[in-house]
């Protein structure tokens, strides 16, 4: 077995395992990755990768860098990086981390929270703090890149009149449309879709106001559209 | 699922409303209200949708934000902005996408947790 | 066998216990109980009541130790507490503090 001197080492020898058969209850903290096979109950925190392997079953609030989970998590992980569930993970609680993943076959219940990877991403979301830079030109129909978002501004409007506008709709109005949704805009987004209450009722109610007339399907928000279907 | 038949909404489209039907669909534009398929729904890297959704299967390149019921599987896309609950008996979540919100999915854990 | 391994720079304060041999280079407050064997290897820190087959220590343990089978006290290693074994080996240089009992009667 290798004798790791101290810290200094534990780059790739010094991997903490907990084998299959150990129990851990307690809290743990460190500073290496944890490849667990066993069982650990309580509070985990690293800066580094905790590895649940698929015997492996942490049942702990857990605080890490990277969490990659093939076996069972019950608790909430906190990661400043990544949380990868993989085929064979699953896990039930809450995920906090920039990046998360969840593989075909894993299955998971809980919350996921990415925070503000992209300020402004979701318009319907955060509105009030994306807006002020660009209040009335960036329109928020606009569909949003996942790009730069200060290229938002410029790059939807034009993508939208022309499209849409040569294969679906004779030519007036488009140049129109443009202006006319972002200044009726600004005030409907805090109301559309809350994330919370299920049965939101669709909340368009302030746009309809002044119903973009261009496209004629905005119009009407109560009466059911019948997708056209074409074969493909 | 296999009907060959696809309705799409193009990218210019917005509708404000419920939207429902049997056939796949494909949303390149922008969609506010609800949404109810009975098979496949694709929300595009162009598409935007402000709805709660229920459809079999659902695969998002683009936005979202509403709650979604999926009675297959939800794939959120590595370009996809999703924020919302999810529920439904397979969810996959691409590296690169950005989710906000719960997912629902069965979870069969060890007796003894 | 996989072994665990409780790195150099781990700190559990709680219990572990297990059927398999764990070797602790970290730091463990709590209590240790095992089927198998224990080593402390001389970065290792036990703050623990310890129970197990076999111990082997190089490093520092503070805490009763049971057990069922061997103790050893390795060169340069250093115990505060009770031990009670069978067998007990205290090398030259190493540094202990405590009872030892060797009467395993009730087994």
């Amino acid at each position: 077995m290798a004798t790791p001197k101290e810290l200094s080492g534990s780059n790739d020898v010094n991997n903490t395992v907990v084998g299959p058969s150990i129990l851990i209850s307690g809290r743990l903290t460190g500073d290496e990755d944890l490849t667990v096979r066993g069982r650990v109950e309580g509070e985990l925190t690293l800066s580094r990768t905790l590895i649940v392997e698929p015997s492996g079953v942490v049942k702990a609030n857990v605080a890490v860098r990277n969490a990659i989970v093939s076996g069972v998590v019950v608790g909430n992980i906190n990661a400043t990086e990544s949380v990868e569930l993989t085929r064979e993970g699953r896990m039930v609680g809450d995920i906090h981390a920039p990046r998360v993943i969840i593989v075909d076959g894993a299955s998971f219940r809980g919350r996921v929270d990415m925070g503000d990877v992209e300020p402004g991403r979701l318009p319907s979301q955060r509105p009030v703090v994306a807006r002020p830079a660009a209040p009335v030109t960036r329109p928020s129909t606009a569909p949003a890149r996942p790009s730069a978002p200060p290229a938002r501004p410029t790059t939807p409007p034009p993508a939208r009149p022309t499209a849409p506008v040569a294969t679906t709709r004779p030519a007036p109005a488009p140049t129109v449309t443009m202006p006319a949704r972002p200044a009726s805009k600004p005030l409907p987004p805090p109301p559309p879709p809350r994330v919370e209450p299920r049965p939101v009722a669709p909340p368009v109610e302030p746009a309809s106001a002044e119903p973009p007339t261009p496209f004629a399907l905005g119009a009407g928000a109560k009466k059911k559209v019948v997708v056209k279907k074409k074969t493909r | 699922m296999a009907t060959g038949e696809t309705g799409i909404i193009g990218k210019g489209i917005v509708i404000k409303g419920n939207l429902t039907g049997g056939g796949d669909l494909v949303i390149e534009g922008r969609v506010e209200g609800q949404i109810a398929l009975k098979n496949h729904l694709t929300i595009e890297s162009t598409g935007k949708v402000q709805a709660d959704i229920r459809a079999e299967e659902l695969t998002i390149n683009g936005e979202a934000s509403g709650n979604i019921d999926a009675s297959t599987r939800v794939a959120i896309n590595a370009s996809a902005k999703v924020a919302g609950d999810i529920k439904a008996p397979r969810i996959v979540i691409e590296d690169g996408a950005v989710f906000n919100g719960s997912i629902e999915m069965d979870v069969r854990l060890p007796d003894d947790i | 066998m996989a072994n665990t391994v409780i790195g150099s720079s781990i700190v559990i304060d709680g219990e572990i216990s297990g059927d398999e041999d764990l070797v602790i280079q970290g730091t463990v407050k709590g209590k240790i109980s095992l089927k198998e064997s224990l080593y402390v290897e001389g970065s290792g820190v036990v703050e623990a009541d310890i129970e197990t087959q076999n111990v082997e220590i190089a490093g520092r343990v503070t805490g009763n130790i049971v057990a069922s089978d061997k103790v050893e006290l390795k060169t340069d290693c250093r115990v505060v507490g009770d031990i009670k074994a069978p067998r007990i080996l205290i090398a030259d240089g190493a540094s202990f503090k405590g009872n030892v009992d060797m009467d395993m009667k009730e087994r």
